[in-house]
């Protein structure tokens, strides 16, 4: 693929995951600025933190009048799910310098962890084509959360609505898997799982904790169907 | 409620921001080059079906969700299988979530 080529096609690629961001980070800067963040420190937290569920958790927090420690460790907590992501991309980076395999994994988000999955098991795609889909997606979260700290409330987007989009793209996501017992028993494990967290009170938690159950269930179920 | 002040906003992001890049990065460069066992590639492979179907029941799903009635909770329930055939017929992520929105929206705010 030529230099063009390639960013034409993760352009292609990330354009799902842009779209939503603006739907969704629009909101996020109008929360944002109502607890006082400006556009500047929107942009801040987007380049360096980069983590939607974490942005919308702080100012929430925010507002119910927690106190700092326990905001970081929830939204801490709420993103350790990246270490499945960063484990299952490992293998991809083989052959990768050191420079681009550590920026390519620091910019990574449930969407683009998807969307990139998804394409390097349809391939031919590269870790050069995997980091442009970051990068496109985390402009677009950047861009669309200042904006939303500067338009402040002026705009009401029904966040209910918007944030479906990302549901959507989970929901194309887990049907556009390999259809194998295991990966089904995964999926129901996982579901089940995240559905009993919460029950539990430990929502912070659920996705990582629901995930784990979900892999395991597939192993179990991969060791059952040797037998037989 | 107090405006957030640049101190605290420092604190948060600092540690917030440093223990997220851990999680993203420290997996990934500690494994990438090694021979994995086949016991542990057979377990990535297995990540993704869980993942996303952990955060699709994330949104999905809350305890109690029926208790006001049948009718609010199932609506992203049905929007969520218009996207599953969405899904299935057109493969693509940018039609799910333009079909999954439009349905979403209008079963709460016209049908309800």
């Amino acid at each position: 693929m030529s230099g063009k080529d390639t960013v034409r096609a993760s352009l292609k690629a990330a354009l799902p995951i842009m779209l939503g961001y603006v739907a969704i980070g629009i909101p996020c800067g109008i929360l944002s600025d109502s607890i006082g963040l400006s556009w500047l420190q929107c942009l801040l937290m987007s380049m360096l933190f980069y983590s939607g569920a974490g942005q919308f958790m702080i100012p929430n927090m925010w507002l119910a009048g927690s106190p700092i420690a326990s905001i970081i460790a929830s939204v801490s907590l709420v993103n350790t799910r990246q270490m499945l992501y960063s484990t299952s991309l490992a293998p991809r980076c083989n052959n990768v310098k050191r420079g681009l395999a550590f920026f390519f994994a620091a910019t990574v988000t449930d969407e683009s962890f998807g969307v990139n999955t998804m394409r390097f098991e349809s391939g031919p795609w590269t870790v050069q084509n995997a980091t442009l889909v970051n990068v496109f997606s985390q402009s677009s979260w950047a861009i669309s959360t200042v904006v939303g700290a500067l338009i402040g409330s002026a705009i009401g987007i029904p966040l209910a609505i918007a944030s479906f989009a990302m549901t959507s793209i989970f929901i194309c996501l887990l049907v556009t898997q390999k259809i194998s017992k295991e990966n089904i028993a995964a999926a129901i494990a996982a579901m089940v799982g995240v559905y009993i967290c919460k029950l539990a009170g430990l929502s912070g938690a659920a996705i990582l904790i629901g995930a784990i159950i979900g892999i395991a269930a597939a192993m179990a179920c991969s060791k059952i169907g040797k037998r037989a | 409620m107090q405006a957030i002040e640049w101190g605290d906003f420092w604190i948060i992001l600092a540690v917030c921001a440093v223990t997220i890049l851990a999680c993203r990065t420290l997996p990934l460069m500690l494994l990438k080059g090694r021979e994995l066992p086949e016991k542990v590639s057979q377990v990535l492979g297995y990540i993704p079906p869980a993942t996303f179907a952990a955060l699709v029941a994330n949104d999905l799903l809350t305890p109690g969700m029926f208790s006001a009635g049948i009718w609010p909770a199932a609506a992203p329930l049905v929007a969520a299988l218009i996207v599953v055939v969405v899904a299935k017929f057109t493969k693509s992520l940018l039609w799910c979530a333009i079909a999954g929105v439009a349905a979403y929206a209008l079963l709460t705010l016209v049908l309800v």
